[in-house]
């Protein structure tokens, strides 16, 4: 790992100024030198005594990092770039030096644990320990649930990742990256604010309300490609755009025309808008033929001119000689929700207002390249047939299923039983293979008739048994009216957000450290191996203390003293399942064992 | 599903049905039985269309003979004819395949919706894709064209006559449902022009879906419906407002730019006449001597040089020789500018004037000396003198066409019409626009021909009441005139009227309280508190455009639009109908992808 060197400012908090100087890091050390020689603040920080890094958003007033020093108290070095790809480089690059600590801190742990797992973590590639540190330094709750369990010596750390392998699979992680879409506020209509003394107004951009202008407004779009940074700079551009929206705004037409009349470029803002009316004639022709009202006015004869009744108050020609476009708030508005519900295809950061243009202008291209074929027209005929059916005169459908797609059967099987086959010790002789290759329809079928017969039958044994169902409709009941009665309606607030900060926090750390050892317990049923004994051992330790700490939480006395128990029933519920299970199956093998004295393991 | 109806076996494309909808059938097969009309009501939804479509189709398909019952469906717009093409398509694929391969159905509009070509396309109205059609099709530009190679025509049109002349026409199309789209991608497939092609293909198709105008309309009617058999079945589907349809394809209205239009065509035509004189003075002496011998009408035209017909109807029109003081072009052109000039002088009006027909042809005659008979050739006469000049741009000359109806109009009837001047309109009495129209009182007129050419006439609708009206509007006797209530299997609209808004204070939209901004507000957050519980798609209606542009203002003002949008899509009505289609369009698809939407309308369109 080479060593990189960016200008930065360093701070001790954010809103102070900062004092400019040359970041360095390397391996393992950062060094700071301010530009000033006489600066007090030079710094050199080992990276072993940072324990986390912060940043602010991509895109965000100031591009920030923040090196903490301490998770809990917050305290750090925090450092404000130029930009942001400086900010990333370096981002990055302490990403990987934490990573790489916290993996020597965790591969000391798991050393006595289970020599094992610690030789199969050996074999790990360094790329499979990177992805796991990229994870944990992403999700900070995983981070808690890693620190509490697996340096706490009660999972291993590859029983801890067998369970997460689709977290660990890059692809999956990239694919399932959701793009977001564009605000359904209307930003594009932005607002000046007065500052109530002078006349000045003053209008605010941000990079988001640029890229919807550019989606809503093509000839804004189209404007800022020929004229910025040839014409005019982009602030010019802005302001002239803003002078024109106010203009627009104030619906002073004669002022509009006069200005228009004397400005060129501002008229460009105010005109109508020729692109758009391009697109709707292009989209017209696409339109659903059973809606399409544009078509009526082509065929129906009635709208000759002069033939028919004038002047029955339905037919008004609104003629406005102005070419100054009069922009209703309708046209925005509809204009707004099309440029919404075609989504956004653009990939790039938000920030730089040039190459937001230029992409945009790409996918517009490509966009309108693709014109409508066969396909398409058979889909509308589908889509139209489907619109003009009467549902209520049909016989249901049959519903129409998609084939369950796992990408890769073998590991998603192997995630629920590696330990179990892993303690085998790739003695896989003895397991029968079985063809379970059925293909989709056979198992649709298989399982359409499992499904019928249940019904026709009933089930033996019912999955809830009904007095149980019964409790525990009973209690959410009961559950829900009191939190009502406490919490008003406002569905906002949950019962979590009244707790004491702490409370909220220990509470949802417990639940999730329940969750994932109690995934592991049961998963280590039945019990074939001495590793997984041993497992289930350590499991229930681990679980027991958590059920004292509950306990504790619980009995503590203080106003929410109801709702926290409430809130606590069911974790201490599941945790006394998993106790009794451990204790029937442990009685049911010493009775085993009598029959085996000779401690046999089975 | 399949069943008996007395002798017919009736194909009915779903599972169940309604029992309106088995009585309709029933009702509707007594009244074809009796060769006779009927009056249908029955409420909407309830599948009138599917019942008529599948009840005359089974019909006609158990009784074959050498002409099969013919339907021609007509409805009032586009995208109705869309929606019962594509049920009728869904009716045809629950009919047995050898009974199938007989039916052949399809809907037809104007050259403005068929059209291939592209350069006919770009022209913005219908009026002008029809010229711009004229101009590449006339007979006379093709036979220019067959000399001159340079001449521009339609590779369409001349592949679809190629065809056409090549084969018998009846098997151009193969049997099946077409819809406007189904026929473009058709002629787009064998280089065939769609418009033509359905307009041959009418003649012979089982079905036929268009526009009310197509047979009310004299003006189109004798063009596109004329060779219709008499065994044909006539629906007019949602036809509770079909007498304003008859009133209005008889009504002419004239302004002063139809005048100014006029006298620049007038001017326009005394040139192409010079020009004509000094290179090819035969052709005038020709039309002079076949107007001689009686022939106003030129026989059968080329199916592309047809426009627009005499707006009288075609039993009214005269068959006589035209009068002798117009037969020279010269003076039929004076006649028309003393009658433009007579029309101006009339709108020089300052109070609201209303005659009869038969008055204002006696001061037309002591006036400006044009009596009732050479009004009545008006439209003859020019349709022959352009067809003379040779002239494509028919979209430029409108509105000597609108003088020369009105002036054929008031010359053939002397009632059921009268004729009105206004000089301005009442919503902005200080600006002059003054305009005279020709309003038909008698919707009989225009429907009569229908009557009388079809055997069975089926006037149906979701709201036909008083239904004892519609035989005394139109002037006839239905064999059968019932109306059908309607039977609900599920609850599934819930009315409710909201008095107060939720702060206790009445809302309405009553005049004098809809613009109070606290019935504003009120209705506004009435509208919030639904589009954050009602999945997928509302509809919120207005009372009209300007109070829906105040109110959706208002809401904007106080940020109430905002949040409605923190929920849904908004999506508005305008008046303009190409940005309510697409708004109407995204809405659907809103909808559908579980986005959600709400649209405000004042549902003039629908």
């Amino acid at each position: 790992m080479a060593a990189i060197s960016k200008v930065a400012k360093y701070k001790t908090t954010v809103k102070e100024p900062g004092i400019p100087g040359v970041l360095k890091m390397m391996e393992d050390v950062f060094t700071f030198t301010p530009h000033d020689p006489r600066s007090a603040m030079k710094l050199r920080v080992d990276f072993r005594n940072i324990k986390g890094h912060k940043f602010s958003k991509d895109g965000s007033k100031q591009a920030l990092l923040n090196l903490t020093q301490d998770s809990e108290k917050g305290g750090g070095y925090i450092f404000e770039f130029s930009n942001f790809t400086e900010r990333n480089d370096c981002r990055d690059f302490v990403g990987k030096v934490l990573g790489k600590f916290q993996a020597l801190v965790s591969k000391q742990n798991d050393q006595p644990a289970s020599e094992k797992s610690a030789v199969s973590l050996e074999q790990l590639s360094t790329i499979e320990m990177e992805r796991r540190m990229k994870l944990l330094r992403e999700d900070s709750e995983l981070q808690k649930l890693h620190k509490e369990l697996v340096i706490g010596n009660v999972l291993t750390e590859s029983e801890f990742w067998a369970t997460r392998k689709n977290l660990l699979d890059d692809d999956s992680d990239r694919t399932l990256k959701q793009r977001t879409g564009f605000k359904s506020a209307m930003l594009a209509d932005i607002r000046p604010s007065t500052d109530g003394r002078t006349n000045k107004v003053t209008f605010s951009l941000t990079p988001e309300i640029i890229h919807q202008i550019f989606a809503e407004k093509p000839a804004v779009h189209r404007a800022f490609l020929n004229f910025v940074p040839s014409k005019m700079t982009e602030k010019d551009f802005w302001t002239k755009y803003c002078r024109a929206e106010y203009l627009h705004r104030t619906k002073n037409s004669v002022a509009a025309a006069a200005e228009a009349a004397e400005d060129e470029e501002l008229a460009v803002f105010l005109k109508h808008d020729d692109i758009l009316a391009d697109e709707a004639r292009r989209k017209i022709r696409r339109v659903d033929p059973t809606l399409d009202m544009e078509a009526d006015l082509g065929d129906d004869y009635i709208h000759l001119p002069d033939h028919g009744i004038l002047r029955d108050g339905s037919k008004e020609t609104a003629d406005s000689e102005n070419d100054l476009a009069r922009r209703t708030l309708a046209q925005d508005v509809n204009r707004h929700a099309a440029v919404v519900l075609e989504g956004r295809a653009l990939d790039i950061e938000l920030g730089d207002t040039r190459a937001v243009a230029e992409a945009l202008a790409r996918s517009k291209q490509e966009s309108s390249a693709d014109t409508l074929d066969e396909n398409s027209n058979l889909e509308r005929q589908e889509r139209v047939s489907r619109m003009t059916e009467i549902e209520d005169l049909q016989a249901p459908h049959s519903l129409p299923y998609a084939p369950l797609c796992i990408k890769d059967p073998r590991e998603y099987f192997d995630s629920q039983q590696v330990n179990a086959l892993k303690a085998l010790g790739g003695t896989g002789a003895g397991s029968k293979t079985i063809d379970y290759n059925l293909n989709t329809e056979e198992a649709y079928s298989y399982l359409m008739h499992q499904i019928s017969e249940v019904k026709a039958q009933g089930l033996h044994n019912p999955i809830v048994q009904s007095e149980v169902a019964c409790k525990v409709l009973s209690g959410l009941t009961q559950q829900i009216s009191s939190t009502r009665y406490h919490l008003g309606k406002n569905p906002q607030e949950s019962v979590l957000d009244r707790l004491p900060e702490r409370t909220k926090d220990e509470i949802m750390l417990h639940w999730t450290s329940i969750q994932e050892l109690l995934r592991h317990f049961w998963s280590s049923y039945p019990i074939t191996t001495s590793y997984l004994y041993n497992k289930v051992l350590r499991l229930k330790s681990a679980m027991t203390d958590i059920y004292q700490k509950l306990k504790a939480i619980k009995d503590v006395q203080s106003d929410f003293r109801h709702q926290i128990s409430l809130l606590v029933q069911p974790m201490l519920q599941a945790l006394d399942a998993a106790f009794a299970h451990y204790d029937a199956e442990e009685h049911k093998h010493s009775k085993k064992n009598g029959a085996k004295p000779n401690g046999f393991v089975q | 599903m399949k069943f008996q109806i007395e002798d017919v076996t009736v194909y009915f494309p779903y599972e169940h049905i309604y029992p309106e909808q088995y009585e309709y059938m029933v009702e509707l097969k007594r009244a074809m039985d009796a060769r006779g009309h009927c009056l249908l009501e029955m409420p909407t939804g309830t599948g009138k269309t599917v019942a008529l479509l599948s009840l005359i189709t089974s019909y006609s398909l158990s009784r074959p003979g050498d002409r099969p019952l013919k339907l021609l469906y007509c409805t009032r717009t586009v995208h109705e004819m869309e929606k019962t093409l594509a049920e009728l398509r869904l009716l045809l694929s629950h009919v047995p395949p050898d009974l199938r391969r007989s039916l052949l159905a399809l809907g037809l509009s104007s050259r403005k919706n068929l059209c291939s070509n592209p350069t006919v396309l770009s022209a913005a109205s219908r009026d002008s894709v029809d010229s711009a059609c004229r101009r590449l099709t006339a007979s006379w530009v093709r036979a220019a064209a067959a000399e001159d190679p340079a001449v521009p025509t339609c590779s369409f049109f001349e592949g679809f006559d190629r065809a056409a002349s090549s084969s018998n026409a009846s098997v151009l199309l193969p049997p099946g449902v077409y819809t406007l789209q189904d026929l473009r991608a058709f002629g787009r497939d064998k280089g065939w022009c769609p418009y033509f092609l359905a307009r041959q293909t009418i003649r012979y198709a089982n079905i036929v879906v268009y526009s009310y105008q197509y047979l009310l309309d004299p003006k189109v009617a004798s063009i596109i419906s004329k060779e219709m058999q008499r065994e044909c079945v006539v629906v007019f589907d949602e036809a509770h407002n079909i007498d304003n349809v008859c009133i209005e394809a008889l009504s002419v209205s004239i302004r002063r730019q139809t005048l100014e239009g006029a006298t620049r065509n007038l001017n326009r035509m005394v040139q192409e006449i010079d020009r004509f004189k000094a290179t090819d003075a035969t052709r005038l002496r020709t039309e002079y001597n076949r107007l001689v011998e009686g022939l106003a009408q030129r026989g059968s035209l080329p199916i592309t040089d047809a426009w627009l017909a005499n707006p009288a109807l075609p039993d009214d029109i005269l068959k006589e020789a035209v009068p002798g003081n117009i037969r020279r072009a010269e003076h039929f052109l004076s006649v028309l500018r003393r009658l433009v000039q007579y029309l101006k002088g009339r709108l020089q009006t300052e109070n609201v004037e209303t005659e009869g027909p038969v008055a204002f042809v006696a001061s037309v005659n002591s006036q400006a000396g044009i009596d009732q008979k050479m009004l009545r050739f008006c439209y003859d006469r020019l349709h022959s003198l352009m067809l003379t000049l040779e002239i494509t741009d028919t979209d430029e000359f409108l509105h000597i066409q609108t003088i020369c109806d009105f002036a054929t109009l008031i010359g053939t009837y002397t009632r059921g019409f009268s004729i009105i001047i206004e000089p301005f309109d009442e919503r902005m009495p200080h600006i002059p626009d003054p305009v005279l129209q020709l309003s038909c009182h008698d919707a009989s007129l225009a429907i009569k021909p229908v009557f009388e050419r079809f055997q069975s006439v089926v006037i149906t609708s979701g709201t036909l009441s008083p239904i004892d009206l519609y035989p005394r509007l139109l002037n006839f006797n239905p064999v059968i005139s019932r109306s059908f209530t309607m039977s609900l299997t599920r609850d599934c609209i819930c009315p409710m009227v909201l008095t107060r808004g939720s702060d206790q204070l009445p809302v309405s939209t009553k005049f004098d309280m809809r613009s109070d901004p606290g019935v504003v507000r009120n209705y506004g957050r009435l509208l919030l508190e639904m589009v954050a519980a009602v999945p997928d798609g509302i509809v919120c209606f207005f009372v009209s455009y300007s109070y829906m542009d105040g109110i959706v203002n208002s809401w904007n003002e106080m940020g109430i639009l905002q949040d409605v949008m923190q929920h849904k899509l908004v999506f508005i009505e305008t008046q303009d109908v190409v940005e309510t289609t697409l708004a109407l369009d995204n809405y659907r698809r809103a909808c559908d992808c579980g986005r959600g939407a709400v649209f405000f309308s004042v549902a003039r369109y629908f």
